[in-house]
């Protein structure tokens, strides 16, 4: 604890503040630009760092990955087109409370609930990096694997009305994620020939495609009451409409701290991911909510969710890299590289030769959360200002923006072709009614489902039997039949009343998330 | 003469797509390279460890060269995507591509439309060496190939780590060889591959070179290369142990077929400038890479060799392109 206090001492400098307010300020327009995040971010800045003081260094690379975390709330909300992957389930609810009138609002949760799942879980990663750590290496692909199935559960909750449709575009997802090099024996599944094909559709170009592009060609098809939408949506009139009431912080404060536990226990376990984290603390939030039909139509805790356990991730992906010297994300392992360079070995040892840079790099991360509050605040009045723009002359630039976004990842035109063409399954969705977030949630999720249920069958040495050896897979296990159980007779009961409701309001079935919004169009023009 | 904008090139920390024009043919040309940008592809994603040395030569090169190299990532099926666009590129020296050679001294080999030869390309030179070896847990009751066959044997339906289709040709090999069964778990990453022995999930496992990361915690017990490893000169290479297996991978910066001696030669100067460089040792001594410098006529010698020699190992081992 003396060490943390030399720690401010060293950070609480202007020279080592300007740097990490320099790294939270660029994260922060990456991240808000779709297409580049934060690992490019940092692996482009590290050769920069070779001509800063250690501490202005590693603050400057953190500030990145934390501001960019941040950042990418910012074209979800706006824009509808997450500048992260894992920013997908903010666009949700937060574009929606944009379309009516509330972005100041939404824009502002998104920023608090950064904040906030980050600092508790930087301040885990100060406090636990070394105890959890070690229990972190108790799951193994077996675990992972009945973890993954559980999470797919989800996908029960999130179906919107339809739990069929729900499992058909979940489907749908796991299937398109099939495309690609199969990962055990390397064979070519549905590539048809493209070498582009042959890792696999990346999650950028096919999330823009879906979310933004197909978003931008419904409105541009109700052109009609598009000026008339533009003359409604600008700044919402009341003060309420901009700023977060104290009802609606007692009710995200719940979320965000679920948000921040998901995120963080996704961090600490491997090969998982902010975008699992985002998707399994909106799914379990939109479960919990006594209105679950109301998300995807401007449900404020739909952005806290996301958005908490996005940014909770980045600090306690670090829980194993310091702990044990083993990156749990693709930050930290760029960051190893940064960190060696600078003098600090990663692992056990380096709390014991190096405290005082440990100490150093602890301070700066709390003080990256703490500018990052203040960059967002003021930078979200710059970007919000993309809502008085007439929403016709958006169009174009957001399609410009989503090209340049699916393009950056992989610098080639084929992304580009391969967003077209979500954005026309994007489009159809939201006219048929299918869920695209059970889509997504099955594109992120399957891919590692597959991988970790052949290493399990390896593992096993082909014997379920040997099952009984890892007790936290049978628990999770437990769990997925019981929620399937649970879930299956919910949605008879459920089918049930409609069947009777239906006698008196016929046509009244709810619709998928984010539907609403875009239906409701239609019925103006 | 003057070609009109070529190449789109990303301004990387901009991010912002810049146009570039002009580009010179003929002796006077060869003469002033470079008086323009460079574009370096990379054919893996942005963060890797070859990534980060192929910034890290673009560093040193671009300060010798007096001329910005922008990297430029385009991954995909190993690098083979990038080096086909560098095969359409014009052998004017502006477009080079920094990568492991094995995209064309092995791929051709396991991917079934992955078609080039060495001719394919001209070689600027090689800049550092994979130590890739068999690892295990420190602790783990074998020091060696043949102890660890011993052990197996004794052990039928072990567990072993495999990143790619030669991770899995090796462990085919050995196993049929001898007459082991082993369980071959499939990862994704060099970090999946950390977790799993640290974790204990396997008994051995492929590291492309990462293991030197980790001295305290894990040990190599066999080179997979045709030589031993600087970092563990005591470690037989597979060949000692008896298998004819060892392939040779290094970091190498190759451009299109026809491109100009004179121009090869700034840049394999350039490029050798890294092997000095207090920058770029730092990042690879981080990662636990050696820096073993070849120029460019010991590089074309190399790709010729290690093609040959790469392709009887997989062959042999009948692994057939898929």
């Amino acid at each position: 604890m003396e060490n943390l206090i030399i720690g401010f001492q060293d950070v609480l400098n202007p020279a080592t503040l300007f740097w990490v307010a320099v790294g939270v300020t660029l994260g922060y327009v990456l991240g808000a630009l779709p297409g580049l995040g934060k690992a490019t971010g940092v692996a482009v800045a590290i050769p920069l760092t070779f001509y800063l003081e250690p501490v202005a260094a590693l603050g400057l690379l953190i500030g990145i990955a934390k501001g960019s975390a941040a950042g990418s709330a910012v074209s979800a909300i706006l824009l509808n087109t997450p500048g992260e992957p894992s920013s997908a389930p903010t666009a949700l609810d937060g574009y929606p409370l944009a379309r009516q009138g509330k972005a100041q609002k939404a824009l502002k949760m998104g920023l608090y609930a950064s904040v906030l799942g980050d600092f508790v879980s930087t301040l885990i990663l100060i406090g636990l990096a070394a105890p959890l750590a070690s229990y972190a290496l108790l799951i193994g692909p077996v675990e992972l694997c009945a973890i993954l199935l559980f999470s797919l559960t989800f996908v029960g909750g999130l179906s919107g009305g339809s739990l069929t449709k729900g499992l058909i575009a979940a489907a749908f997802g796991v299937f398109f994620a099939t495309i690609g090099l199969e990962p055990e024996t390397f064979i070519s599944r549905m590539t048809f020939g493209r070498l582009e094909l042959e890792d696999g559709l990346a999650l950028v170009p096919l999330a823009i495609g879906m979310l933004a592009v197909a978003e931008m060609v419904l409105q541009a098809g109700n052109m009609r009451t598009l000026d008339h939408e533009s003359a409604r949506i600008v700044q919402g009139a009341s003060r309420d409409d901009r700023v977060v009431t104290a009802a609606e912080w007692r009710r995200c404060l719940p979320v965000i701290a679920r948000g921040t536990l998901i995120g963080s226990v996704v961090g600490i376990l491997p090969g998982l991911g902010a975008s699992v984290g985002s998707f399994l603390s909106y799914g379990a939030t939109q479960r919990a909510s006594k209105t679950p039909e109301k998300y995807g139509t401007g449900m404020i805790e739909g952005v806290a969710a996301a958005e908490s356990a996005d940014n909770a991730v980045v600090p306690s992906s670090l829980v194993p890299l310091f702990a044990l010297g083993i990156p749990g994300s693709v930050i930290a392992a760029i960051l190893i590289a940064a960190f060696i360079l600078h003098g600090l070995t990663p692992g056990p040892l380096m709390f014991k030769q190096q405290p005082r840079l440990v100490a150093d790099v602890y301070a700066s991360m709390i003080c990256a959360s703490l500018i990052m509050l203040v960059i967002g605040y003021f930078g979200q009045r710059l970007f919000a200002m993309v809502i008085r723009v007439p929403l016709r002359l958006i169009i174009p630039g957001v399609l410009l923006l989503c090209s340049v976004g699916a393009y950056m990842e992989t610098s080639s035109v084929f992304s580009i072709y391969v967003m077209l063409f979500f954005a026309l399954i994007g489009f159809f969705a939201r006219k048929l009614d299918f869920s695209f977030v059970t889509f997504l949630i099955g594109f992120v999720i399957g891919p590692s489902l597959e991988l970790t249920f052949r290493q399990s069958i390896q593992i096993l040495d082909h014997k379920a039997a040997n099952l009984a050896g890892h007790p936290i897979a049978l628990l999770f296990i437990a769990l997925t039949l019981a929620t399937v159980w649970w879930t299956a007779r919910g949605n008879a009961r459920a089918a049930a009343a409609r069947r009777r409701s239906d006698l008196v309001l016929p046509g009244s079935a709810s619709r998928g998330p984010a539907s609403t919004e875009t239906t409701g169009n239609h019925k103006g023009g | 003469m003057t070609h009109p904008t070529r190449r789109g090139l990303l301004g990387a920390a901009a991010a912002l797509a810049l146009g570039l024009a002009g580009s010179a043919t003929g002796a006077l040309a060869q003469e002033a390279y470079p008086d323009k940008p460079i574009t370096m592809l990379v054919g893996y994603g942005a963060g890797g460890q070859t990534d980060l040395i192929a910034r890290a030569a673009a560093n040193v090169m671009s300060k010798e060269l007096g001329q910005p190299i922008n990297v430029v990532n385009k991954p995909g099926a190993g690098g083979a995507v990038a080096a086909k666009e560098l095969q359409a590129a014009a052998p004017d020296g502006y477009t080079v591509m920094f990568h492991s050679n094995s995209v064309i001294n092995s791929a051709p080999f396991i991917m079934e439309r992955v078609e080039f030869t060495h001719e394919d390309f001209d070689y600027a030179g090689m800049l550092t060496f994979f130590q890739v070896g068999l690892v295990t847990q420190k602790d783990a009751p074998y020091d060696n190939l043949q102890e660890f066959i011993a052990w197996a044997k004794e052990n039928p339906g072990f567990s072993y780590g495999s990143l790619s289709p030669e991770a899995r040709m090796y462990m085919e090999a050995i196993a049929k060889k001898e007459g082991i069964d082993a369980n071959i778990v499939p990862l994704k990453s060099g970090g999946d591959m950390i977790n799993g022995i640290l974790g204990r999930q396997f008994v051995l496992a492929f590291s492309g070179g990462i293991h030197n990361k980790y001295p305290d915690e894990m040990k190599m017990i066999s080179a997979l290369t045709t030589i031993r490893h600087p970092s563990d000169p005591d470690v037989l290479t597979i060949e000692e142990d008896g298998f004819p297996l060892g392939m040779d991978t290094r970091t190498t910066l190759i451009l299109p077929k026809g491109t100009p001696r004179p121009i090869l030669e700034k840049l394999s100067a350039a490029m050798q400038a890294a092997e000095t460089d207090e920058d770029f040792n730092k990042v690879v001594a981080a990662a636990g890479i050696p820096i073993m410098y070849m120029d460019l006529d010991e590089a074309a010698e190399e790709m010729e060799s290690s093609y040959a020699k790469n392709k009887s190992v997989i062959e042999s081992v009948g692994v057939v392109a898929k």
